[in-house]
């Protein structure tokens, strides 16, 4: 038990908008610590709502989820919320920077919401992050004057700020090319190895996902494998 | 740079949207300019009002009044106890004077919260010269005391009130009478009281007051004389002249005084009640006035911060991703409106307290209002810069509380 990063049991869920239609079917999945899971499907198949309910931002389901040992179902808005702030990290497919933020800053914001270190040191800890991706020479550029490419670097380096347990990645590579797509693997598979975080992205992409530890397979909201 | 990190995000969207903030900032720095502006003029001119009706009349007026009839009296007179039914009761006719007037002044100046008191005979009369007659009445007062507590001497325009201490028969008059009567200081003039003495007295001095009535028919003697023209002796006083450290405690004085003399006591809010009332609509039209504007301000605000809240709509959304809860996202926001509000507030205060000097020099010229009776008057500031506050503080309230509300899943997966 001490092992697992993430444990979901029978997960149910549905959409009333047009109509009641259900997208997640009695889903029950663990993941260990440190253990690198892509989640594929097809389009539709709720995999990425499946990641939503994961990540405790979608808290419309049914079924009980266990983070860390935590069980987070039935807690409030805002206690998830300093759950989030502190053991999950976000890739998105969009970078999602704050444009009139420079890039050291978008790094730093999660972690002084945290609060656990000084600003000197977040500010320390947002250098390292961000020269962990090459970008530390962008750290003072406002985020909305980069590149596709090193915006979506800034943006994992801030997933990566506050040391969360879990990082969670909606299609984290969907706008990088093969060669930065191939820098951003290497790295999530160092901080599963070195750092024993643990990582779940959803992924179209067949290479990346071959590379992970575990593919989990998705169809008609269930999993298939 | 070490704030929190709310105040941080608040600050940053302000100022990478300077035109908005400033715009957001002009409408509550005009709010409270104007804000201060009229409360300054109102309160100005308040007072300037209030000062002129003190130049004539005094804070506590005391004086005997004719009582109706009633069954307290009626037993009292035939002495037994008896109950009596009093049909058609009539006034009584008192004398018109105090009885031991000047025994009441040295009991009342020992009241703390009494700073001028003086006894004064008036007498209806008639003023001759020539073939011509002129109504009006004479005042018997002491003038120095009068000097003190009315600034006779600020009115004077011709002669000196000391003259009417060192001249025998001698009177102060009014431009009005002065000019009817083509009165010069030297000239005689004879008076008639009602009884039918006639007197010649000395003119010594003449005084304006710039209120017509008061002018066309007053005038000034010494007491003693006015006591022997309307054909009283010494202690005949018709009423006691009042005034206060405090004005604005007038009617509980009055009271107090009342139950000790048991004369009816009229304090200044009784007698000017058209002032008040003055006073009081002025209040409601300039605090609808201030109420609008600062409303509109407050809409300003309102809209801004909403817009912002469209634009940031997915800033939001990954803010609250990260571990922002909604109480951290309201805080954002309501420190942009807080932010906007000190920000107009003080610029408000500067430009309020300029407009309120520069007004304060325009030159009128009208009576004996040389300039625009403007007040400086610190609670106005305190109290603008509260209401801007709170107007900000409201107005970013709903769209604070509408941006924690965005969920972030919907805005993020589109």
């Amino acid at each position: 038990m001490d092992n697992i990063a993430l444990k979901a049991s029978g997960i149910n869920k549905y959409f009333h908008d047009p109509v009641t239609m259900q997208v997640l079917r009695d889903i029950n999945m663990e993941v260990h610590k440190g253990e690198f899971v892509s989640i594929i499907g097809k389009s539709g198949c709720g995999k990425s709502t499946l990641l939503y309910v994961l990540s405790t931002m979608d808290t419309d389901y049914e079924g009980t989820l266990t983070i860390n040992g935590t069980n987070t179902t039935g807690l409030s808005l805002n206690q998830l919320a300093h759950l989030r702030n502190e053991s999950i990290g976000f890739v998105f497919q969009f970078h999602y920077l704050l444009p009139d933020f420079t890039c050291l800053k978008n790094v730093m914001i999660p972690a002084l919401r945290l609060g656990k270190y000084s600003y000197a040191e977040v500010e320390q800890r947002a250098y390292e992050k961000l020269k962990m991706f090459g970008v530390e020479d962008q750290a003072l550029k406002k985020a909305g004057k980069l590149s596709g490419g090193q915006q979506q670097r800034v943006a994992i380096a801030r997933a990566l700020i506050n040391d969360p347990a879990i990082i969670m990645g909606d299609e984290p590579t969907g706008n990088l090319d093969s060669k930065n797509t191939g820098i951003v693997f290497d790295l999530f598979r160092q901080l599963t190895v070195e750092y024993k975080q643990t990582l779940i992205t959803v992924t179209h992409d067949e290479d990346f996902a071959r590379r992970s530890d575990r593919i989990i397979e998705m169809a008609d909201g269930q999993i298939r494998r | 740079m070490k704030f929190n990190v709310n105040t941080e995000i608040a600050l940053t969207y302000l100022t990478s949207r300077k035109k908005q903030t400033l715009v957001a900032a002009a409408g509550v720095m005009f709010g409270i300019s104007m804000f201060i502006f009229m409360q300054s003029l109102m309160k100005g001119t308040n007072d300037y009002f209030e000062k002129m009706s003190f130049t004539n009349t005094p804070h506590i007026r005391l004086f005997s009044e004719n009582k109706v009839a009633d069954n307290h009296m009626l037993r009292t007179f035939l002495n037994d106890a008896s109950e009596k039914i009093l049909i058609n009761p009539k006034q009584l006719q008192q004398s018109q004077g105090l009885t031991n007037p000047y025994g009441i002044v040295a009991q009342l100046r020992r009241n703390k919260e009494i700073s001028g008191i003086t006894p004064q005979v008036t007498g209806n009369v008639i003023y001759t010269s020539g073939s011509v007659e002129l109504p009006g009445n004479i005042a018997g007062v002491d003038i120095e005391e009068e000097n003190l507590m009315f600034d006779v001497q600020g009115n004077m325009v011709a002669g000196s009130l000391h003259d009417l201490n060192r001249v025998q028969n001698s009177i102060l008059i009014g431009k009005g009478i002065a000019d009817k009567l083509s009165l010069h200081v030297g000239d005689n003039i004879t008076v008639r009281a009602g009884n039918g003495n006639l007197v010649i007295m000395r003119v010594v001095g003449i005084f304006a007051t710039t209120v017509r009535s008061v002018d066309d028919t007053k005038s000034y003697a010494n007491i003693a004389r006015v006591q022997s023209i309307i054909g009283k002796d010494r202690s005949y006083v018709t009423e006691i002249k009042i005034n206060l450290k405090d004005y604005n405690r007038a009617n509980i004085v009055a009271r107090e005084i009342e139950t000790i003399t048991g004369y009816k006591a009229e304090d200044w809010i009784k007698a000017n009640e058209q002032l008040k009332a003055g006073f009081k609509v002025r209040a409601v039209i300039l605090n609808s006035v201030i109420g609008v504007i600062l409303l509109v301000a407050g809409f300003g605000i309102y809209n801004i911060l909403n817009m912002t809240i469209y634009e940031k709509i997915k800033e939001i959304a990954i803010l609250k991703a990260q571990g922002f809860s909604g109480r951290a996202v309201t805080s954002i926001f309501l420190q942009q409106a807080v932010f906007i509000g000190i920000l107009g507030g003080i610029v408000g205060l500067t430009l309020g307290f300029s407009l309120t000097y520069m007004v304060s020099r325009i030159y009128i010229g009208a009576g004996s209002l040389k300039y625009l009776p403007m007040s400086f008057y610190i609670p106005h500031y305190l109290e603008a810069l509260m209401f801007g506050i709170l107007t900000t503080i409201a107005a970013g309230y709903f769209p604070a509380r509408k941006a924690s509300k965005v969920d972030p899943v919907t805005i993020i997966r589109g």
